[in-house]
């Protein structure tokens, strides 16, 4: 019985030893280890999608240009099936067996946080548009690189908004989920609250995938609040305005985070969606001129062709990412990894998703658009210069809502 | 008058002393915390039937509640049905189901030593989520008839209608599954089939199939929480272990005993979450359901409607 | 006396050759090797107080989670070495043993193992609400690139719950253990003092969990509390437990190392359905073959493939 065991075990691990290698020499290959199943699946796939769509258009167009020969971008994507570990594991794989040129991110902060640190062993730049916290930049790492604006400013467009609505909201309640994204995202709001007068009524965190918002919502309309900022999660969102609407709770306005920009969100809630504010650091609009799709309205167009989604920012920042790569490969002339990687914080061109350009902590900035839906469309109301659209202020109550009253 | 709706022009607040003003958000949370006690026993029946009677700990008992409302939103969006209407379809159809995983399934090691039902059910969880994801993508989907945001107000306290209507229907079929298993025959020959199985045969009923019957039973039942879950929620694959947690922690509450116990977990739970909730702080939601767990398992097992061993 | 002599030296062997592979195998292996022989710890400290002394707990992620968070809190916190970590993830999981055992010991069967499955989660929402936890965010720890150091500790652990397991079948406390999963009473009757051995086998248990937490922790450099009190770990850990052969000295280690190959092999070949294959592996696992690999292998030899249709026989209705 020991022996066989021990011989078994012996095997095993003699077997993992001889795994063959499978990648091809001339492709430049960017790995990545995403959530195709599991709790973050529907918004990881996103980024799957989107790394094949931009990988196929690069490829199409000619490729990347590096010094004089034109090579081919290859993907190899794992699915950490939501689990931080095994991501963590996958992409230890990715540079240590496979030895892919280049890493593409996770979606979410957390995962974000965790597999930065296999990018800076390795020595091999990552450049992930998934997570926008705080912490994932603030080890100072070399090596890291992220295509979502700092969680910290997502509301300032709408705070600013807020101070030149009439009549001005007086109290807020400011609610956000406890993962690392959101909490850094209310530490950022605070301030810009103060700052702009208002006076914060509510300021409570709650737990992540929290399904029952009853007993907040009852403190919200007792008392009085005219505007919530919700900083949460997708699923905790849609409970909450479902919530809100099966108890009569309708302030002034409400903003949420995530969830406004994204189709299938909008397709769930229906008509329930309606005046509800969010924000968007991307539109897919024909001003962004970009060199591989034409231009950002071209990039929607051709991705909902393919997929039969309409792709929003997560989509287009995991097209940015590949698009990234393929600028700086260019830039730099060669595919080693630490050319690439200073040619990565020297980048700044126009691209389908704006300017890509990193600041020294390795985060883009982009200024955020507020967004609300209006009807069965997303529309951008609120942007650098101000007003772009006329918002739907104050938000009726949900029983005078002139609905069509069929279902969705 | 009191009854009247907040708006955007609502003066009642200036009205409203803050001890009103404190009265009234306690009587609401506490409603709500009864309402979702509803919610939570028709959850949680299937589950403690199955254990109470047959032994057997269904680790699975919240993906099926999960395939039940996918199949409930199938026929509200793809036939109209509506979710409360069409109870008793995905009740028979999800009863089919559980009676087969039974009869070819669990069957098989209802002797085995207890956990390896804990280890089958588990594993059953995993392969139910992952078909789940591939057959219906990790998109949310809600139920949403034309009536699922409505409320009636009785005072200064908003009552959600679904709700209303989903904790009529745990009474309802709480109260059928006490009467069932205490009055008809079949219902006696499940409770003798789970204390002697040589005794149940007198019954002239196969225990095979009165196993997989009350199998079926409780899936059939989770089903149907299933349905009422996704109007009052949303539904993806991966809802069902937390459901599950919350089903333990609602029967045993409650106590294994006596299926009345249900609404009493169901309602305990509901009320100290919401109040923790309202209280405590709005992450401490878990820390109340489960530290209300641990104390009820270390303090009284049998649960509060349960004999004292 | 040479069989036995002969079953050390191979061992020894086997412990060496082990040992050895991060000089000889890739970063790959060596990160899979960790991992597993961390899960081997956890299925070995499952053995003695589920396999041994016959109270399956299903809620062990708890003092793994405790370990953990005793070598977080240390490292990222206070700035304390990792040694003191570890003794503090320790401290945590004994006194939490002794504590919680004593109250939980008294329940039987399942009542046992769901209590221990809420502790899990209680601890879990706790946790997240601790602010010097990091709450649910969690914590960053320091940065250490040296996976052969982390190798060897979790082989060296392994190691010791093995000679510990191995000590126990020798000692008075194991016979102790064995009388109260065979019959409670009986052994209290003959004079076993069944709370203290119950309570300590508990908390001997927890403790190398703990231990195989805070390594877990420092390895990976980063852990929050749904990763760390991770409930899916407690299924894996009994499952490779029960599928080596519970209440067997090298059983749980067997179960961990091939049902780790399976899975690893799956999560990085078939991917999108590695996870629907690991539970199809259990379903079929606990029909055919409950009692483990170390059975299937005495009995496979005399009865030949009708042992699984044998197994089916005994337990099914």
């Amino acid at each position: 019985m020991l022996r066989i065991g021990a011989s078994l075990a012996g095997c095993l691990l003699a077997a993992s030893l001889f795994v063959p290698d499978t990648s091809s020499a001339a492709d430049i290959t960017l790995g990545a280890s995403v959530q195709l199943t599991g709790p973050f699946a529907n918004t990881g796939r996103y980024y799957k999608d989107a790394y094949e769509f931009a990988v196929d258009q690069i490829n199409e167009k000619g490729g990347v240009k590096v010094g004089n020969q034109q090579s081919k971008l290859a993907l190899k994507i794992y699915d950490n099936q939501s689990d931080v570990n095994l991501s963590v594991r996958q992409y230890t794989q990715l540079a240590s067996q496979d030895k892919v040129n280049f890493l593409l991110g996770p979606f979410a902060s957390n995962f974000a946080i965790a597999d930065s640190a296999v990018s800076e062993k390795y020595r091999i730049p990552m450049v992930q548009g998934g997570g926008a916290s705080d912490q994932i930049f603030s080890r100072k790492f070399k090596y890291i690189f992220g295509t979502l604006a700092p969680a910290t400013d997502y509301f300032q467009s709408t705070v600013e908004m807020m101070t030149k609505l009439k009549p001005e909201p007086k109290n807020v309640a400011l609610l956000y989920a406890d993962d690392a994204f959101d909490v850094s995202v209310a530490e950022g709001t605070r301030p810009l609250l103060k700052k702009a007068g208002l006076t914060i009524a509510l300021d409570e965190r709650y737990t992540s995938n929290a399904t029952d918002f009853n007993s907040l919502l009852a403190r919200i309309r007792s008392a009085n609040i005219d505007a919530v900022l919700v900083a949460g999660h997708e699923t905790e969102i849609l409970n909450f305005i479902r919530q809100a609407q099966s108890l009569s709770v309708s302030p002034k306005m409400y903003s949420f985070t995530v969830g406004v920009p994204s189709a299938d969100f909008r397709k769930a809630l229906g008509e329930d969606a309606d005046f509800a504010f969010g924000m968007t650091a991307w539109l897919p609009s024909a001003s962004l001129k970009d060199k591989w799709f034409g231009d950002a309205e071209q990039f929607a167009k051709a991705y909902k062709a393919k997929y039969g989604y309409e792709p929003d920012y997560h989509a287009a920042s995991a097209a940015a990412d590949v698009e990234a790569f393929a600028q700086a490969i260019e830039d730099a002339g060669s595919t080693d990894p630490q050319k690439v990687r200073d040619a990565l914080t020297k980048l700044n061109f126009d691209s389908l998703y704006g300017t890509i350009a990193f600041a020294e902590d390795g985060q883009i900035r982009l200024p955020q658009t507020v967004i609300q839906i209006q009807g069965d469309e997303v529309v951008p109301i609120y942007g650098k210069q101000g007003f772009i659209t006329q918002p739907k202020y104050p938000m009726p109550a949900w029983n005078a809502r002139q609905t069509t009253g069929a279902g969705k | 008058m009191r009854g009247k709706r907040p708006g955007p022009e609502n003066s009642e607040a200036e009205i409203q002393t803050n001890e009103g003003i404190a009265v009234n958000l306690l009587a609401q949370v506490l409603l709500n915390g009864v309402l979702l006690g509803g919610l939570y026993a028709i959850m949680a029946l299937g589950l403690a039937l199955v254990w109470g009677v047959l032994n057997i700990v269904n680790l699975a008992h919240g993906a099926f509640i999960m395939l039940g409302g996918y199949l409930a939103w199938y026929l509200f969006t793809g036939l109209g049905i509506d979710p409360f209407l069409g109870l008793p379809i995905t009740a028979v159809a999800m009863f089919v189901l559980g009676y087969l995983v039974q009869r070819l399934l669990l069957n098989l090691i209802v002797r085995a030593p207890m956990f390896n039902t804990l280890l089958i059910t588990f594993g059953i969880e995993v392969v139910i989520t992952y078909v789940a994801q591939l057959a219906f993508s990790a998109d949310f989907r809600t139920i949403n008839p034309s009536y699922a945001g409505n409320n009636v107000s009785l005072g200064p306290v908003i009552i959600p209608v679904v709700r209303l209507m989903a904790f009529a229907a745990a009474i309802v079929l709480t109260f059928g599954m006490w009467v069932f298993l205490l009055k008809t025959r079949l219902g006696r020959a499940i409770r003798a089939t789970a204390q002697n199985l040589v005794a149940a045969r007198l019954y002239g009923i196969e225990p095979r199939h009165l196993y997989a019957t009350t199998f079926g039973i409780g899936i059939g039942l989770a089903g149907m929480a299933g349905s009422l879950y996704g109007a009052v929620s949303q539904i993806n694959p991966y809802i069902g272990a937390t459901l599950t947690a919350k089903c333990f922690a609602i029967s045993i509450i409650g106590g294994l005993d006596n299926p009345l116990g249900v609404i009493v977990g169901g309602i305990v739970l509901g009320v100290i979450e919401s109040l923790a909730l309202l209280y405590v702080g709005a992450t401490f939601g878990d820390v109340a359901s489960f530290g209300v767990l641990v104390a009820v398992l270390i303090v009284r097992p049998s649960g509060l409607l349960g004999r004292t061993a | 006396m040479t069989k036995s002599k002969l079953s050390i030296g191979a061992t020894a062997v086997v412990v060496l050759g082990m040992a050895a592979v991060p000089w000889i195998g890739s970063d790959v292996v060596v990160q899979f090797g960790i991992n597993t022989l961390l899960l081997a710890v956890l299925a070995q400290s499952w053995n003695i107080i589920g396999g041994y002394c016959g109270y399956a707990s299903f809620g062990h992620s708890t003092f793994y989670g405790l370990g953990s968070y005793g070598v977080a809190i240390a490292m990222a916190q206070w700035n304390l070495p990792f040694a003191v970590g570890m003794c503090l993830g320790a401290v945590l999981a004994v006194i939490f043993a002794v504590l919680l055992g004593l109250p939980i010991l008294r329940l039987k069967g399942h009542y046992f193992a769901i209590a221990t499955l809420a502790l899990a989660l209680a601890m879990t929402a706790i946790v997240s609400n601790i602010a010097i936890a990091g709450q649910n965010i969690g914590l960053v720890l320091p940065p250490l690139n040296n996976d052969p150091l982390f190798y060897e500790l979790s082989l060296a652990l392994l190691v010791a719950a093995t000679l510990t397991i191995f000590w126990l079948t020798k000692s008075r406390f194991g016979f102790g253990l064995i009388a109260i999963r065979e019959n409670e009473e009986a052994a209290a009757v003959m004079g076993v003092n069944t709370t203290l051995y119950k309570v300590l086998a508990f908390a001997l248990s927890g403790l190398f969990a703990a231990l195989a937490g805070g390594i877990h922790a420092y390895w990976i450099t980063f852990l929050d509390p749904d990763s760390a009190f991770d409930i899916g770990l407690n299924v894996k850990m009994i499952i490779m437990a029960v599928f080596g052969g519970p209440g067997s000295i090298l059983g749980p280690v067997l179960g961990a190392f091939v049902l780790s190959a399976i899975s690893e092999v799956l999560s990085s070949e078939i991917t999108t359905v590695a996870g629907l294959f690991f539970g199809l592996v259990v379903v079929a696992a606990v029909v055919l073959m409950p009692r483990g690999l170390a059975d299937l292998f005495r009995h496979f030899r005399v009865q030949g493939w009708r042992y699984f249709l044998n197994n089916i026989k005994s337990y099914s209705l």
